[in-house]
């Protein structure tokens, strides 16, 4: 185990004077998996940018790995997701924008194409790789996205909104394929749905940019007060068993609800 | 933004988006899709060459036979090709154009009193064709072979990092630039009735042209942290197609030192 992200006092001031992040301290370990939550306009987008070393916050710092503070030499390391897939298609075709990140961060081209063969199969590509990403329907252009980032193997991944337009087949198989990643993940996200199956551990950001929540899936996920207050709703299984059932029994997925409710029956 | 100027700015826009995107020809089995694109970015491009070293109409025409020949070698449709090649010498002759009048020579016809001169059409038509021939011949190597592929071999051929790098953004953003124009003209039609005229329409391209340049200013800013975020802050160093220099790529490197000889020795003499 070893710190992967160090951030220490991290504002971000945008030149209109919106200030998107105040004063955030977060430590993020080897193998951790976070969920990042806010309502809109929180800085979940921002604060991702930061993190990966895509904005210059105008305070603080991010140390990565424990060793050094520029994120284009650990840029091999980082796999940023940003949440417009447009952002990320801009080659003639979707093989040319999933090579993209292999071939810059110097993947051998044998290893590259093994792993992109793989992804556009799990994510139902192989039929659009020579495609020009223009072409693609919304859903599609958001797995082809996805694929860009996983294409040269990360250790950490900062996934904003991974889902987007993606239907309820496809978000199942994003959902395997950042669940197997073999490393640190951030998911930023402004809803629950995702956040019991993917992380072990909650940051919530408040409306002023700060963090106002930082534990465990279960204590926020069950926190009715801490989530309202910060503009969020919690899942919908502990709305309805909330009052019902102790905070430590209420089931966070439909799973758990449906196997809550079986024993129950049986 | 409806009506007439709203369908011009997407037939341009889906014309020129066409004319970056035509990948699927380079997947096709033809004589350059067969070469190795270091030959085919020097041979094509030294064919282009030519063209441009010229000042005859017949060894112009001449190239622009050449040109086709390669066409069908290669499995690129003539219309698919005429298309992507005819909007830059349509245009530079229109830039020309007062040259008709404006060069001494035999007056063939006058028109609002000013002379039209053999010299000033022979000059326009010169032009036009090389343009259009050089156009038609840079077009093959984009339709025939990928982008990354073109950018790999711009990089075995040592061509300075910093000029592949500007070719390889430009080429990127001019498709990015479209493709926001089109969506910007898309949500503006979605919005209006489709009842304007021209003039309304023009009233409303002025107005959205600064809408439209803060959003291609935001969206090359966020395909910038796109490219970042996947290595795009070091030097361009795509894949590419590395293929064995045969027969077939000697023939074409000889025809374009063939075609760079010919040009020269036309123009300039032994």
């Amino acid at each position: 185990m070893g710190t992967v992200i160090d951030a220490r006092g991290l504002t971000h001031e945008y030149p209109d004077g919106t200030t998107a992040l105040r004063n955030v301290d977060l430590t993020i370990e080897q193998g951790e998996r976070v969920a990042v939550v806010g309502a809109n306009g929180s800085g979940k987008s921002t604060l991702q940018l930061a993190l990966g070393g895509l904005v210059d916050p105008t305070d603080g710092t991010v140390e990565y790995f424990g060793d050094t503070t520029d994120a284009e030499a650990v840029r091999d390391r980082l796999g940023v997701l940003l949440q417009d897939p447009e952002d990320y298609l801009f080659n003639p075709t979707v093989r040319e924008d999933i090579e993209y990140g292999p071939a810059q961060l110097g993947m051998d081209r044998e290893t590259a194409t093994r792993r992109i063969e793989r992804i556009a199969s799990t994510l139902g590509l192989a039929d659009l790789l020579d495609r020009p990403p223009f072409r693609l329907s919304g859903g599609e252009k958001q797995r082809a996205a996805v694929a860009s980032v996983l294409a040269f193997a990360p250790d950490v991944l900062l996934l904003d909104e991974p889902f987007g337009a993606v239907d309820a087949y496809y978000r199942t198989r994003i959902l395997d394929l950042i669940t197997d990643h073999d490393g640190t993940l951030l998911f930023f996200t402004p809803s629950f749905d995702a956040v019991p199956a993917v992380a072990e551990r909650v940051v919530v950001l408040g409306q002023g940019g700060s963090i106002v929540a930082d534990g465990a899936v279960r204590d926020v996920l069950t926190d009715r007060a801490l989530l309202t207050d910060n503009g969020l709703q919690p899942p919908v299984t502990v709305q309805l068993f909330e009052g019902l059932l102790d905070a430590e029994d209420v089931p966070l997925t439909v799973d758990e609800a449906r196997r809550y409710l079986q024993e129950r029956l049986d | 933004m409806t009506g007439v100027v709203a369908r011009s700015v997407e037939s341009i826009a889906s014309a020129l988006r066409q004319f970056f995107t035509a990948e699927h020809v380079a997947a096709r089995d033809g004589f350059l899709q067969r070469r190795d694109p270091r030959v085919t970015l020097l041979a094509v491009g030294g064919l282009a060459l030519a063209v441009m070293m010229t000042r005859t109409l017949a060894v112009t025409l001449l190239f622009g036979l050449v040109t086709v020949v390669l066409a069908r070698l290669s499995a690129v449709p003539l219309r698919r090709l005429l298309a992507r090649s005819a909007v830059v010498p349509l245009a530079s002759a229109v830039i020309v154009l007062p040259q008709a009048v404006l060069l001494p020579g035999e007056t063939l016809v006058s028109v609002f009193g000013f002379g039209v001169t053999d010299a000033g059409i022979a000059y326009v038509v010169l032009f036009t064709a090389r343009v259009g021939v050089g156009v038609a011949l840079l077009s093959l190597i984009v339709l025939t072979t990928p982008f990354s592929a073109v950018l790999a071999a711009m990089r075995r051929l040592r061509v300075p990092v910093a000029l592949v790098w500007v070719f390889a953004v430009t080429y990127r953003y001019l498709f990015l630039f479209f493709n926001e124009m089109r969506r910007l003209v898309l949500a503006r039609n979605s919005r209006t009735t489709g009842a304007d005229g021209v003039r309304e329409g023009w009233r409303d391209a002025r107005r959205l042209s600064g809408t439209f340049l803060l959003r291609t200013l935001n969206r090359g800013e966020r395909v910038g942290r796109g490219m970042r975020a996947r290595g795009g802050a070091r030097p361009p160093s795509p894949y590419g197609q590395q293929r064995a220099v045969d027969a077939g790529d000697y023939a074409l490197a000889a025809v374009a030192v063939a075609a760079l000889v010919i040009s020269g020795v036309v123009r300039w003499g032994l």
